[in-house]
């Protein structure tokens, strides 16, 4: 099909729309009130809770760091900490960034880049956040084990053994699934700014 | 008060606009709902800055191709809906059924498009010159017509693939 036939269908069809007046005054305030409510509601409501309960553990830990008192468990607890209360802020950040988007005074080609430049910055910082994810599952528990009962699992490693491949696994496993997909999306986000330069 | 009364007057005038782009970028009926009040949510946001420097149409044209291409890939809608009707045709007039079948053919032709030329490929069905589409999308006229060249390709195989 030409698309001059396209056209003639489309105009066609375009007439008997515009001959339709289906919105009232009420209905389309009503949308406005309830659409304004729902960008409320709607906010990333999981990655924020995620993140305060991160941030608050990560300063519970900043305030007992005092409590480990080897080099080991220290720099181990200063991971933690700067894990915890950096990386939910930089993907908060991020988040609220993709939020914000502008796109009421912009054109389509400035909107669109813009929209997958902050989409694939995101993507990367959740993909560091998998990698730090690793390092967390390391460093945390001896941590955790020495502030609530004092002992030093580096000294006595044998809670480690099952514990660290166990997580390395399910880590592995929830990683890989969750990787493919940034992988996915970012893909299609690069080939649509290519696009757009094209 | 007299702001409300004058956009509601503009969406009213032009929900015909905001219809076929919704009808050109989803598929299922909540989706077109979802996009359809994000897109009167956008517009009445930035009605207050709209200053006449271009016509009502191409602001709605922009306005409501960045939010259709933005919302979309969200992929989420957007908590609860107003209850309202979206489809312009039912299948129970002769005419209507006509028009719903010319819907859904130029949706599948069109589909396969990529987003932005969808967006394109819209403008130019809406009978807006180059010079009009590069002003609503920012691309420039020459690339318009470069893109406009491979759509016209593109929908021309696919059509022959459909046969």
């Amino acid at each position: 099909m030409e698309l001059n036939e396209i056209k003639s269908l489309w105009n066609e069809m375009s007439e008997k729309i515009e001959a339709q007046e289906v919105l009232t005054n009420s209905l389309i305030m009503e949308m406005t009130q309830q659409r304004y409510k729902n960008t409320f509601s709607s906010l990333k409501f999981y990655e924020t809770i995620g993140g305060i309960i991160c941030l608050i553990a990560g300063f519970a830990l900043l305030f007992n760091l005092d409590r480990l008192d080897t080099w080991y468990l220290l720099t181990s607890g200063i991971i933690c900490v700067v894990y915890l209360i950096g990386l939910p802020l930089i993907t908060l950040n991020s988040i609220w960034r993709m939020s914000k988007l502008n796109i009421l005074n912009k054109n389509l080609k400035q909107t669109l880049t813009d929209f997958y430049k902050r989409k694939r910055q995101m993507l990367l910082i959740q993909q560091l956040g998998i990698a730090f994810n690793f390092l967390l599952v390391i460093v945390s528990l001896p941590v955790i084990v020495k502030i609530s009962n004092g002992k030093d699992l580096f000294l006595e490693p044998a809670q480690m053994y099952w514990y660290v491949p166990g997580m390395f696994l399910f880590l592995a496993v929830a990683s890989r699934a969750g990787y493919r997909c940034y992988k996915r999306i970012a893909a299609s986000a690069q080939k649509t700014l290519e696009e757009l330069e094209g | 008060m007299q702001n409300h009364l004058d956009f509601t007057a503009v969406i009213k005038a032009n929900e015909g606009i905001i219809y076929k782009i919704v009808s050109m970028y989803c598929d299922t009926r909540e989706d077109k709902k979802d996009l359809y009040q994000e897109i009167v949510y956008q517009l009445y946001k930035s009605f207050d800055s709209f200053r006449g420097d271009s016509k009502v149409s191409t602001w709605m044209y922009r306005i409501a191709l960045n939010t259709s291409i933005t919302h979309i890939n969200k992929k989420k809608r957007s908590g609860t809906q107003i209850p309202f009707e979206i489809e312009r045709f039912t299948e129970t007039t002769e005419a209507d059924q006509s028009a719903l079948e010319n819907l859904k053919l130029l949706h599948d032709l069109i589909a396969q498009l990529s987003a932005i030329d969808k967006g394109i490929v819209l403008l130019f069905l809406e009978d807006k010159s180059y010079a009009q589409i590069a002003q609503i999308t920012g691309f420039s006229e020459s690339n318009i017509g470069t893109r406009m060249a491979r759509i016209k390709t593109k929908l021309k195989n696919k059509h022959l693939n459909n046969l």
